[in-house]
């Protein structure tokens, strides 16, 4: 089975700094797998590349086969790349409804256009996504959150949210970046039983993270990374049981 | 009365601006403030297709919005790639060196201005007539701009001000959206010069400089940015405001400085305690719709 997200060689460097030093990764549809370091190690960036906020200096990036070299950020996002934010970045003017409904890869009315010469089709759409987005609020148990403002839910409710976002995007390929600090509770375990699920329905998934054991509860397989290189791939088990890693990680 | 129906006239060009720069900086959130220009390119096209073409009136000023509409692109495109402070110097620097092509070129009567723009409507009932049109257009602009921006598109528009990155990384095209928000806002901008031109029937560069910019500002801001009736209330109190002082009696010499003095301490004031503006912008406007 041909993987649906694939980095070769991926190198890319801010001055003498280096973030992705040759950095190959694989991920199969079904698949969760863990990114985790120390901080600064580049996992973050990793996801920059992916998703285009800045170019790769050398090295590929494909999705389902495409190369997303020179795509800017919301092609590669309608090839199949959604991902959410360690800050969030929830639209804050918005509801935690209005906040899913703008993210489906098939919007209607983002172009003046479909306003001003199909505004019926543009109205009927938008009930559709509107059913959509109660549908994933629902099974987060958001539902009756739907109109308050983003600003006025709890932090593990954004943290949530985020992922509504990026689920309702339809993307293939999830990103998700920390999806757990800060998050505790009932959204801890509906964060691991959505992502289990996405997972099964065939989306690959990539997780950054620094909480040990949602990796080990979630992930399939792991990849070490420091210093902008993978220093070690597997169980995460392995991972976590060697010495050198654990040191790296936790400091010696 | 003669004098209340000509601020009338005023009125509804005014809002006709307010209502557009705000579409553009409120809605938006593209930090420009070279709307003038915008407003000028109607004003200058719409005069000269008046005094040369003796066109139909209806068609030069729709002329005039056209061509503000199109040349919006010249400020747009910088804004693809940047924005906030950037774009607002940016801008500025825009607007002066198009001032200073409108003043070094011949056909446009340079820096004294073009006079002799014909006159579309006479008799006593004259300035009425402008009333009426100018504040009928307003009122279909300030429509206009609502029912775009109900529903589906206000949402990405609001998407977009807020986190431009998250908009982006969701598959949504911001370009095509800042290319729209100038291209409207600029043509309702131009729309409004080609009334100013026909009304007064003489125009000049010094009518569209920089505190053109501060006043459409402090009515935009005054008003209640990213709302739709602020504007409209920004540029009727801006109107009358000053007509008040005048009755005051002061000297000229006064009485202009006196304007820039008010407008600023407006902005900075509404800046202060009340940064939403007199009327402030509604929350949901689209998820309770439907």
């Amino acid at each position: 089975m041909s993987a649906l997200i694939s980095l070769k060689d991926v190198c890319k460097s801010f001055g003498g700094i280096v973030v992705a030093d040759h950095i190959s990764i694989d991920i199969q549809r079904g698949e969760i797998l863990g990114l985790i370091g120390p901080n600064g190690a580049g996992k973050t960036s990793l996801f920059n590349l992916i998703s285009g906020l800045f170019p790769v200096d050398s090295g590929t990036i494909s999705v389902a086969g495409t190369p997303l070299d020179r795509l800017p950020l919301y092609q590669r996002a309608r090839l199949g790349v959604a991902r959410t934010w360690q800050h969030m970045r929830l639209f804050s003017s918005m509801s935690v409804l209005e906040n899913l409904l703008v993210a489906p890869s098939n919007y209607p009315g983002e172009q003046i256009y479909q306003i001003i010469f199909r505004n019926k089709q543009t109205k009927t759409a938008d009930i559709a996504i509107r059913d959509r987005a109660m549908g994933i609020l629902k099974r987060m148990q958001l539902e009756s959150i739907a109109h308050t403002n983003v600003n006025d839910i709890t932090f593990g409710q954004q943290k949530l949210v985020g992922l509504a976002r990026a689920l309702m995007n339809d993307g293939e390929c999830l990103l998700l970046d920390e999806p757990m600090a800060g998050v505790e509770g009932n959204a801890y375990e509906t964060m691991k039983t959505i992502v289990r699920e996405e997972a099964a329905a065939g989306r690959a998934v990539c997780v950054v993270e620094h909480n040990v054991s949602f990796i080990k509860d979630l992930c399939n397989s792991a990849v070490f990374m420091a210093s902008g290189k993978i220093l070690e791939r597997g169980s995460v088990e392995t991972l976590l049981s060697s010495k050198t890693l654990a040191d790296l990680y936790f400091g010696a | 009365m003669e004098y209340l129906v000509s601020l009338a006239v005023l009125v509804g060009i005014y809002v006709i601006l307010s209502a557009s720069f705000n579409l553009i900086i409120g809605f938006g959130g593209l930090i420009s403030i070279a709307h003038p220009i915008f407003f000028a390119l109607g004003a200058y096209t719409t005069g000269l297709l008046a005094i040369h073409f003796e066109l139909n009136p209806f068609l030069s000023v729709f002329a005039g919005g056209a061509v503000a509409f199109c040349s919006s692109v010249m400020l747009s495109l910088p804004s693809l790639r940047i924005s906030g402070d950037y774009l607002l110097i940016t801008s500025i620097g825009f607007q002066l060196g198009m001032l200073e092509v409108i003043k070094h070129l011949g056909f446009t009567g340079g820096a004294s201005g073009l006079g002799n723009i014909p006159n579309v409507v006479s008799g006593s009932l004259r300035s009425a007539v402008f009333a009426v049109a100018s504040c009928v257009i307003a009122a279909a602009v300030v429509w206009v701009i609502r029912w775009l921006l109900t529903g589906p598109y206000g949402r990405v528009i609001s998407a977009m001000r807020d986190d431009e990155l998250a908009f982006s990384a969701l598959g949504r095209n911001a370009m095509m959206i800042k290319l729209a928000l100038f291209a409207i806002g600029s043509g309702f901008a131009g729309v409004a010069g080609g009334i100013y031109a026909y009304y007064y029937q003489y125009i000049s560069p010094d009518q569209f400089e920089i505190l053109q910019s501060a006043m459409l500002l402090t009515m935009v801001v005054v008003g209640g940015m990213g709302s739709h009736v602020g504007p409209v209330v920004g540029a009727v109190l801006l109107l009358l405001l000053p007509q008040a002082i005048s009755f005051l009696n002061l000297p000229p010499s006064v009485m202009a400085p006196l304007q820039g003095v008010i407008f600023t301490t407006l902005v900075i004031v509404f800046l202060f305690w009340r940064p939403q503006g007199l009327v402030a912008p509604s929350q949901h406007t689209t998820s309770k719709e439907v």
